[in-house]
């Protein structure tokens, strides 16, 4: 089947499978950016915008992002850049794999919320796990990226 | 997954003609848990089609459309309003705010997940589950109702209630399921106790509000008793995560520090 959605600024019309998610769709159009790592909702890694809306791409089906908008790192990269150096600064990156994906969550956290709180912060970055750093680097970094914000 | 067809019905009607035509035409609700729960379908029937991801106040009751997102249901201004904000503290803690922008209300309680954080706090309070084609029964009913529910989950429909609440998760990690999750909630002056992943989905423990509700002030000493019948009334398993021992220990404990909060 066809799906046709907007991608990163542009329209595209992919052949899928009725039961294919979206993460593969993306990978398998050479969108590597779009990591798969559990592969069932649990780690974050594979975190897409959905109309601005972070959401889980490995359980996401292509099928439902017809008519949406989809951003991945590539289409925001002057912020994905800025949080990489805020990354760099604290020594927040080692494997750099859940990167990309937490990426997009801190982008979408700070267009979603005003002012957030010390709390706010990490209730909206829960779902991104980081297996290298811990996680006290990472969140230096990006109150430092929202503080450049304000 | 494997699934032949995926459909998005524009009617209620359409839906479950195809979902009667073949059990293995699959309802979608977020599609969080399909691949685990269904690694095969032949037709996958979204409804995201049918303007069911509405949160209405309907004067004594909000109701919630089924396909209203975890997140939308954790922001609404009218949900936050219910009983202390109870249930938005609990479906807070589902997973993450990503996971949350995917899964639905309906999806997680149709599917009367037992590791659920939110069925539990919706059970402590009067909420009623609507289905097509037309029929509708208390969250209760229907969480005991045996055997496989074929009909359409539409909006699940919450009774408007103030006063004092309280809500327990507990869990090893931020992302993990309950290892039990408690909600006390004292509406009309009377005080409802709940408890789920225990680790079969939530239950209303009937004799211990029966003694919690008989109309004797409640004391250290009555509350001790409560939270004793409440161990003793349900059923505990023992899981990798936990074992039944300490499943009932910690529900005592909740069931305790919950009362004596509520009834301050």
């Amino acid at each position: 089947m066809k799906v046709n959605f907007n991608l990163n600024g542009q329209n595209v019309s992919y052949d899928i499978n009725p039961g294919e998610y979206l993460a593969d769709t993306l990978r398998s159009h050479s969108f590597l950016s779009v990591k798969k790592a559990c592969d069932e909702a649990a780690c974050g890694a594979c975190t897409v915008l959905l109309d601005g809306r972070p959401i889980l791409s490995c359980s996401y089906l292509s099928a439902r992002a017809e008519g949406k908008n989809v951003t991945t790192v590539e289409a925001v990269q002057d912020d994905v850049d800025e949080i990489s150096n805020f990354f760099a600064d604290e020594g927040a990156d080692q494997c750099g794999f859940c990167n990309t994906g937490l990426a997009l969550t801190i982008f979408a956290l700070r267009k979603e919320l005003k002012n957030p709180t010390d709390e706010d912060i990490k209730h909206f970055v829960v779902g991104n796990l980081c297996r290298c750093s811990g996680y006290q680097a990472q969140f230096k970094a990006i109150k430092k990226y929202l503080e450049a914000h304000k | 997954m494997e699934a032949n067809r995926y459909l998005r019905p524009a009617t209620l009607q359409e839906a479950y003609q195809i979902l009667s035509e073949d059990a293995k035409n699959v309802l979608l609700g977020g599609g969080l848990w399909l691949k685990k729960a269904t690694p095969s379908a032949n037709a996958l029937v979204d409804l995201s089609a049918l303007g069911l991801d509405d949160i209405k106040d309907l004067g004594d009751a909000i109701e919630v459309g089924a396909m209203v997102s975890l997140r939308d249901f954790e922001l609404s201004p009218l949900l936050k309003n219910i009983q202390g904000g109870i249930l938005i503290e609990a479906v807070s803690q589902i997973m993450g705010v990503a996971f949350r922008n995917g899964a639905t209300i309906g999806g997680s309680v149709a599917g009367r997940f037992p590791f659920s954080d939110i069925i539990t706090p919706l059970l402590a309070l009067e909420t009623k589950v609507v289905f097509y084609p037309y029929k509708e029964m208390s969250l209760k009913d229907f969480l005991s109702f045996k055997g496989r529910v074929s009909d359409i989950l539409t909006h699940i429909v919450i009774k408007k209630s103030k006063g004092p609440s309280f809500f327990k998760k507990v869990k090893t990690t931020a992302l993990d399921f309950a290892v039990i999750n408690v909600a006390i909630a004292k509406v009309n002056e009377e005080y409802r106790i709940a408890i789920g992943s225990r680790p079969s989905v939530a239950s209303l423990t009937i004799k211990a509000m029966e003694l919690a509700n008989n109309g004797q002030k409640l004391t250290e000493e009555l509350i001790a008793k409560v939270a004793e019948l409440t161990s003793e009334e349900l059923v505990f398993a023992s899981t990798g995560s936990a074992s039944a021992e300490y499943r009932k220990v910690l529900a005592k404990t909740y069931v305790k520090r919950g009362l004596e909060e509520v009834s301050k």
